[in-house]
């Protein structure tokens, strides 16, 4: 039968996507100054894992390659899968609920919000640790989650959230606080430096501190998220129907706030601010796999993951030795697809 | 007593002002009820607020007895379903992904769909003929379709009570018929109970049990379609003038609209009294054009049954009658001659004379004597022969014309007059 059929084929594409994300991870650690095979690079990593460790001959690669790949290029090939994956779901979800394809965590402006929230941990020097986060991720969200509830409610015309009023108080509360940041950074010259990296977005320089600190926030609230994909899937076709057919509307979409801007909030905190990633992939991935939430929220998620490795191996190699803020070429390649959404929208008008 | 639905003094405002003024009403299981009313009148906000989409200002909404605000939302949505005004989906879903979205209500969040919710689904789509559909994309399929494709998902969700929201407003005649057909039957079958907004007051009639008639927020009337669909409700609700008929091909009640209450002109006319000598059915279209300019009109004489007297009925004028297939009586004359004096004009049809009924024309000639207008709206050319008196009748007409007797040719050139 159909449905049987369905299942398979997005089981399929999950595992074809799964695949292509660890040959990426691997072939974008290899790329590099230091010249390194692809068959070395997944024999250094395979020959730390548990068990098969030890079947892994590793004896040929160089010690300083090893440095390289595992302290280096591995934890910063596996902050970009984190980022991306994160930002792409967040705004898959986003698009889903607003019912809004221009919907994404950094053009709504959640991503200023928890820049200005870090930008504030940093210069006041507040250390607290909120069930193990620590006060930069946790002023992060804060100022995510603010931003989110703002926009929401701003851009709330009669229970409908439409483009217009969506992305006019995204920019407009964006700016706001990036004004704030920029008024702060002018203050506390010290933290400048420190600050302007959020504005920037980055992995360079990270190691496996900052990663191992967000895997796990992130990749649970990437899997709740997926728990609500047949929400979105009923909310898509209009909200009275939701209700009428038992989704919580009100409730979902505010669980959904939460997780989005808790994850975006996590991966900003380590990587800045990196825009046009949950606009663009959800909607390439859309148009591959359909609009139902079931495949396109993890698909999107594993494309974005990818994607963002790919973009970050670009910006570390294009003019090397010097590397580029990733947030710079995710935007060049961000911006026009944002000009063509737009012009398309205006034709579907 | 087994109601599926008891609303009780329920109110709702929308931004302050109060579109459902305390409405209340019951309603039986298995029923098929339809929701009528002019634009604005609140049916479709009433519905909204029977459907748990709204939540009321103040009042009570059961089903099966118990609070709705006592249900938890995936409850709720396995007694009542809801087909909204607007179906359309914008975005890719298969039709039988959407018709699985019907059994949300049943699955945990962490469950996924299994066979009997399949087999579900499938029925639900044979029974709408849907089923040949089920691979394409929902918006790819008409406007028609989709609704019954929408009706399948309510199916899929199994409650006993459906609600639509002017199901038939965007839909050509015979797929109006095909969808009220289908929810008939399910009606039947299944014993559904159906409740419905809809603009269509013979459609209504036609399909319904029950007819709730709404108006500025509150309920004009409900009950049967020949309780409710009155030509004195109507006009309360719509201020239209119409005549309610039976159908002879339905059986059923239907209306046919005459004019506008607030189209009549309100300036002189209204105080014109006018009289019509009627009969064997040659006054229908004098008749319905002074009623629409809003002249007050008598009748006279008819006899019961005539389908003049029928239109004068309907239009609740002032009628002379006369038993059915009889002569004109020396009293009916009497009453007729009161009415003509009475009038400021006397309207003559074309009336053909027996022996019966010359007694109106004679009435007509008295009118002119006694220094009325008399028109004659000459439609006699139609006729071979329309004196079965023996010259008797043609006589008095010779000596009207002389005597000031205004022929004219259709009633509009007395209108247009005034």
């Amino acid at each position: 039968m159909i449905f049987k059929r369905l299942k398979n084929k997005y089981a399929t594409i999950i595992i074809i996507l799964s695949i292509l994300l660890i040959f990426c991870i691997g072939l974008f650690a290899t790329i590099g100054t230091a010249n390194i095979k692809v068959a070395d690079t997944f024999k250094i990593i395979f020959s730390r894992f548990p068990y098969i460790g030890d079947m892994v001959d590793i004896s040929g690669v160089s010690d300083s390659y090893k440095t390289i790949i595992l302290n280096i290029r591995l934890p910063r090939v596996l902050l970009g899968v984190l980022v991306g994956a994160s930002l792409a779901s967040a705004g898959t979800a986003f698009q889903g609920m607003f019912k809004n394809p221009m919907a994404d965590p950094y053009v709504i402006g959640i991503s200023s919000g928890a820049a200005l929230g870090a930008s504030i941990a940093i210069i006041s020097g507040i250390e607290i640790n909120f069930l193990g986060i620590p006060s930069i991720s946790f002023f992060a969200f804060l100022g995510s989650i603010i931003t989110v509830f703002t926009v929401y409610f701003i851009s709330k015309v009669k229970g409908k959230v439409p483009s217009t009023t969506l992305l006019l108080s995204g920019i407009a509360l964006g700016q706001f606080f990036t004004a704030i940041m920029s008024f702060l950074m002018v203050l506390y010259t010290k933290d400048m430096e420190k600050i302007i990296f959020w504005t920037l977005g980055s992995f360079s320089g990270k190691g496996w501190e900052p990663l191992i600190r967000i895997t796990i926030p992130t990749i649970i609230s990437i899997v709740f998220l997926n728990f609500f994909a047949r929400d979105l899937n009923i909310i898509l076709t209009g909200e009275e129907s939701a209700r009428s057919l038992g989704v919580e509307v009100e409730k979902v979409k505010i669980y959904i706030l939460i997780l989005s801007s808790f994850m975006t909030s996590m991966v900003v905190s380590v990587s800045g601010i990196i825009g046009f990633v949950g606009l663009i992939i959800p909607h390439i991935v859309r148009l591959i796999v359909g609009p139902d939430h079931r495949i396109l929220l993890p698909a999107s998620a594993l494309v974005g993951g990818i994607f963002m490795i790919f973009t970050d191996t670009i910006a570390r190699t294009i003019i090397s030795p010097t590397e580029i803020p990733v947030g710079i070429i995710t935007a060049l390649f961000g911006g026009p697809f944002f000009i063509y959404l737009l012009r398309k929208k205006k034709r579907e008008i | 007593m087994n109601y599926a639905l008891e609303v009780e003094k329920l109110s709702f405002a929308y931004r302050k002002q109060l579109v459902l003024k305390e409405i209340s009403f019951f309603i039986e299981k298995g029923q098929f009820i339809s929701i009528i009313g002019p634009n604005g009148s609140g049916k479709s906000t009433l519905l909204k607020n029977l459907s748990n989409v709204y939540n009321p200002e103040s009042g009570f909404i059961k089903i099966y007895s118990k609070d709705i605000k006592k249900y938890r939302t995936k409850e709720l949505a396995k007694n009542i379903s809801l087909v909204p005004q607007d179906t359309t989906i914008s975005y890719d879903f298969t039709v039988f992904d959407v018709v699985l979205m019907g059994r949300f209500p049943y699955l945990d969040r962490f469950k996924k769909e299994n066979e009997e919710d399949f087999k579900i689904v499938t029925e639900a789509l044979k029974k709408t003929n849907t089923f040949h559909l089920r691979n394409r994309n929902i918006n790819e399929i008409s406007g028609g379709e989709r609704q019954r494709v929408i009706i399948a998902r309510a199916l899929a969700q199994e409650s006993e009570i459906i609600f639509l929201d002017e199901p038939t407003s965007h839909l050509d005649i015979n797929h109006q018929i095909d969808l009220l057909n289908l929810l008939k039957q399910l009606n039947e079958e299944k014993g559904t109970t159906i409740i419905l907004v809809i603009h269509d007051i013979n459609l209504a009639c036609r399909y319904s049990d029950k007819i709730i008639l709404m108006d500025k927020g509150e309920i004009v009337s409900k009950g049967t379609p020949i309780e409710v669909v009155t030509r004195k409700n109507i006009e309360k609700a719509y201020g239209l003038n119409v005549i309610v008929e039976q159908n002879p091909y339905t059986d059923s009640l239907y209306i046919v609209p005459l004019s506008l209450n607030s189209g009549i002109d309100q300036n002189k006319k209204k105080d014109k009294k006018i009289h019509v000598i009627a009969g064997g059915g040659t006054s229908g279209e004098i008749l319905s054009k002074l009623e629409e300019k809003g002249y007050d009109i008598s009748v006279g004489v008819v006899n019961v049954g005539d389908s003049d007297w029928q239109l004068a009925k309907k239009l609740s004028l002032d009628i002379v009658d006369e038993r059915p297939f009889s002569a004109i009586s020396e009293e009916s004359f009497k009453k007729n001659m009161e009415s003509i004096e009475k009038s400021d004009v006397v309207i003559l049809s074309s009336i053909p004379y027996g022996e019966g009924n010359l007694k109106n024309l004679e009435a007509a000639y008295n009118g002119l004597k006694m220094e009325k207008k008399v028109y004659l709206v000459n439609n006699y050319t139609k006729y071979d022969k329309f004196d079965y008196t023996e010259g008797e009748g043609l006589k008095i007409l010779e000596s009207m014309k002389k005597d000031g007797l205004i022929i004219i040719n259709s009633i509009d050139q007395f209108t247009k007059e005034g």
